[in-house]
């Protein structure tokens, strides 16, 4: 059964919009995240989820019933801010059992139920502390714990891992995965973070201008997205325009760069003369004996392999990697390239231009 | 411009740095805690005196009575302003009602009506003394009630304002936090928002004590004309009060009488302060439980709108009101022509505020930086503690004080130059607290980085730390002058210098309550046009650079 759903929500600031009828399910359980450029309404997003906004037009429905014009204390969504906002004059275990004890529980009970959550988050030791004696980090989990703490079985996380450095920002996201899939809680997740992403939710969101992009398992997004705004902005992508040349017997299309230089993909969706964008990820990308030929413009070690960066005659920049530890060719050698044609994707080409199309505002 | 050069040059070296700090702190020492205070050491010179004063029991009983007025009286108004003020800065900084603005700029008002006038406006709406033909509502009799209505008038706009400024800067995130974990909106405010107040609730009520406590001209006003000044049993006085009572009657020795009354107000006052800080900071807000039901429903949209209408109505009723029912009493019949008089009074009272203010600015700018930029360390925190003590100290008090100190110095003759004195002791503390706050608020990076580009030290507080803290330098010194110009306790203390209020003092004395009134609304009229001008004097340069 769906957990919260969204039925044509709209929401204005005056003259902006911030969300244009946006349709949405989540079920229960789901670890779910959004991801989107800056200002395209994730917060916004949640924050009418969790009843901080109240949407302009539309429906929320939550476990199947309207909560549209339920307050916030009355919705049980967990919220976790952005700039964390731990009450700063209580200790770690009075903003952990803030939850417990506005819902009149006993003092004994609101202690031992902060107890149980600070463990869970490890920071039990620390209980004592007022947040601003914690790092960045510190704070962050013991957001997190306040927010389970208070029973919700959905919580919402505006980029709760932001603040931290790249390695507890790995450690803690797997740390909050695993504790609210062994609670049962339903996540929505926003995040900057791409990895981050694609290695903990089960669905992702991409959303663009107010409204919902495409949604996806982390794979489907990566291997088989359904927009060239997707392909690109999810993990890297080369888009190269081309025109379809030949549906080949064995189920390639041939395409044609604009230099007249030809490479396959594979499947046969477009016809004979089609205008069409070509997808190809750096990663399947490589260099062979004949190909497309390209100039190598740049070389650049990216942590743990070299990303090549090349103009092909066509004038298209084509990137690829290779492995940290074999040589790599320097700037002005012509290199040919070939492309997985299985990995790679085609999409019609948008009549108003390619870049217009990937523009993130 | 070669003045500014050569002080750009001469802030460059350290030890002239320190030595300029060191001066404004030994001016500060010298001309305004130390006189300050000095009356607590006069007593065992006046001993004698004071014996015979302790010996006379009716005597005794009036000044035991004043004083606990005094202080019962500044409680209770403090009490009243946070209870009422309250709500009034949670509508102000949180709603977005379309009267706000002119509701936020009304508040205000009263602060620039000097007391005196306050004092009249407010007897004429709520009493009906006798000689005035001004319909009044004639509704308290009683003078602690109509003192309270008084204090109330001038106290609750520093109260609503430093409210309203704590709200400002906490972050409406918290109680929506609070919210999304299952708090009530009013449970959030009582848990969360609250308790965050509590350091600005110690200074919004030590502003509200102060003042309260403080008040001499207005209050003197209302219980004159209330016919409560006389000095025996059936009299009603204030501290501040009873010292201008006691002074003006004539061919006594009334000195050992005013040297124990004001070392009763300034110690009790300096506990007060002590005690106010060390409660307030420590005071928890006692309730950990909650009641959800009760919170949910006291949540709704009704409960709050009540609230809203009520705290309109009480600035209405009990502030704007009251202070505005002075012109009216222009309406009725009399005459006044004393105009010689008036603006020989309005001259007096600009050289005194105006010589107050220059020398506020000139030695408070270097204090409050120290204070600002030193926190935490030793003589900060005693320099910024001093900074209160002329602040909470009665002004009637405070002027005897200064009085004995500058008399013992042989200095009792240049009555104007020690009234200027006493107005600079209680001014100096306005101009610096709120240049501290503000200095406070800019990154000290911006000036390490203008020295980095090579400014001199001087040129990097002119070019940098100055127009950003300007608009409050200038705030603060606004609040100082019109201050000056409504004191009428601590010119009375000290000196026969006739500036406005005492003016207008002197006028309700002689019982020509048209003259007072006529002159009180000049004081007002002038008052504004006097901010108003510095207004736009002010949004003139702040467009220029
Ligand atoms: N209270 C508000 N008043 C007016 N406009 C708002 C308000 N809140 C958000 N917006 C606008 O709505 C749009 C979406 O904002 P939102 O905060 O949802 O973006 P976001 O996707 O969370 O961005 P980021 O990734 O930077 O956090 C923005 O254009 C923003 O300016
Ligand atoms: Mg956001």
């Amino acid at each position: 059964m769906p957990k919260i759903k969204l039925e044509h929500v709209v929401m204005r600031f005056g003259t902006v919009t911030a969300a244009r009828d946006i349709n949405v399910t989540i079920n229960s359980g789901e670890y779910v995240t959004i991801l989107g450029p800056s200002g395209c309404g994730k917060t916004t997003l949640i924050k009418m989820i969790s009843g901080i906004l109240h949407p302009t037009e539309g429906r929320v429905l939550i476990d199947g019933a309207d909560v549209t014009d339920v307050p916030i204390e009355d919705r049980d969504v967990g919220y976790v801010f952005q700039n964390i906002a731990l009450f700063p004059h209580m200790d770690l275990k009075d903003n952990v059992g803030y939850g417990p004890r506005v819902r009149d529980m006993s003092r004994e009970e609101t202690d031992a139920v902060a107890e149980e959550y600070l463990s869970l988050v490890r920071m039990l030791d620390r209980s004592g502390y007022l947040p601003s004696e914690l790092s960045g980090g510190e704070q962050q989990k013991v957001a997190i714990a306040r927010a389970l703490a208070s029973g919700s079985k959905v919580i919402m996380l505006d980029e709760p891992l932001s603040a931290l450095d790249a390695r507890v920002r790995v450690e803690l996201r797997y740390d909050i995965r695993r504790l609210v899939k062994k609670l049962g809680i339903t996540v929505l997740h926003v995040t900057h973070d791409q990895e981050e992403a694609m290695s903990v939710s089960d669905r992702i969101i991409l959303m663009r201008k107010g409204t919902i992009h495409e949604t996806g398992t982390p794979l489907e997004i990566y291997r088989d997205p359904k927009s060239i705004f997707a392909a690109y902005f999810i993990g890297e992508t080369n888009l190269i325009e081309c025109t379809v040349v030949k549906r080949t017997k064995k189920g390639n299309t041939q395409v044609v760069l604009r230099d007249g230089s030809v490479t396959r993909v594979a499947g046969i969706r477009f016809e004979v003369g089609d205008p069409v964008v070509l997808s190809v990820r750096p990663e399947h990308v490589y260099t062979a004996n004949d190909g497309i030929r390209a100039v190598v413009r740049d070389v650049v070690f990216m942590g743990t392999y070299w990303r090549v960066r090349t103009e092909a005659d066509s004038q298209d920049l084509i990137d690829y990697n290779i492995s940290a530890d074999t040589d790599t060719p320097s700037k002005g050698d012509v290199v040919y390239l070939v492309f997985n044609k299985k990995a790679a994707r085609l999409f019609a080409r948008p009549i108003q231009g390619l870049q217009e199309e990937i523009v993130l505002e | 411009m070669s003045l500014i050069k050569t002080v750009d040059e001469i802030s460059s070296n350290p030890r002239n740095r320190k030595a300029w700090l060191a001066l404004a702190c030994v001016i500060f020492a010298v001309i305004i805690v130390i006189p300050a205070v000095y009356v607590i050491f006069s007593i065992p010179s006046n001993w004698s005196g004071i014996q015979d004063v302790l010996s006379d029991s009716a005597m005794m009983s009036i000044i035991w009575g004043a004083i606990w007025n005094s202080f019962s009286l500044a409680f209770i108004v403090t009490i009243i302003d946070i209870i009422v003020g309250l709500p009034m800065a949670w509508m102000l900084v949180r709603k977005s009602y379309r009267f706000g603005k002119y509701l936020d700029t009304f508040i205000d008002m009263p602060l620039a009506f000097p007391t005196v006038a306050l004092g009249f406006s407010v007897i004429v709406f709520w009493g009906c003394p006798e000689g005035i033909t001004v319909p009044g509502t004639g509704l308290v009799v009683d003078p602690y009630l109509m003192v309270i209505l008084l204090h109330i008038i001038f106290t609750y706009p520093y109260m609503v304002r430093c409210l309203s400024g704590i709200l400002e800067q906490i972050d409406t995130n918290y109680e929506t936090a609070a919210m999304t974990l299952g708090a009530s909106k009013w449970t959030a405010v009582r848990t969360i928002t609250l308790p965050l107040f509590r350091a600005g609730l110690v200074t919004g009520f030590i502003l509200c004590f102060a003042r309260s406590l403080s008040e001499t001209g207005g209050t003197y006003i209302v219980l004159r004309m209330m016919g409560a000044t006389t000095l025996d049993v059936t009299g009603f006085f204030t501290g501040p009060t009873l010292i201008s009572t006691i002074k003006d009657i004539p061919e006594t020795d009334s000195m050992p009488v005013l040297i124990l009354i004001s070392s009763l107000l300034i110690v009790f006052a300096l506990l007060m302060l002590f005690v106010a800080k060390a409660v307030m900071t420590r005071l928890r807000i006692p309730w950990r439980k909650v009641w959800p039901q009760f919170g949910r429903r006291v949540s709704g949209r009704k409960v709050a709108g009540t609230k809203d209408v009520l705290a309109f109505l009480f600035a209405l009723i009990f502030v704007l009101l009251p202070s505005f029912y002075i012109f009216v009493c222009l309406g009725t019949e009399g005459t006044y022509s004393d105009y010689g008089g008036f603006l020989g009074a309005v001259g007096a009272s600009f050289l005194v505020a105006g010589a107050a203010t220059v020398f506020d600015v000139i030695f408070g700018v270097p204090v409050a930086m120290y204070i600002a930029r030193n926190r935490g360390t030793k003589r900060a925190e005693l320099l910024d503690n001093l900074v209160n003590v002329p602040l909470i100290i009665p002004t009637t008090a405070l002027g005897v004080s200064l009085g004995l100190f500058w008399g013992q110095l042989g200095l009792s003759s240049m009555g104007m130059l020690l009234v200027i004195f006493g107005h600079i002791s209680f001014t100096y503390p306005l101009l610096v607290r709120n240049l501290v706050g503000a200095i406070e608020e800019v990154d000290p990076s911006y000036e390490e980085i203008a020295r980095t580009l090579g400014a001199k030290p001087f040129q990097a507080f002119r070019k940098v730390l100055l127009p950003m803290v300007k608009s409050s330098l200038l705030a603060g010194a606004v609040l100082a002058f019109t201050r000056s110009l409504g004191e009428t306790g601590a010119t009375q203390a000290i000196a026969d210098v006739s500036t406005v209020p005492i003016y207008i003092v002197d006028l309700i004395n002689a019982n020509d309550y048209f003259g007072a009134a006529v002159s009180s609304v000049m004081l007002i009229a002038i008052c504004f046009v006097f901010m108003f001008g510095l207004r736009i004097v002010i949004s003139r340069m702040g467009g220029k650079d």
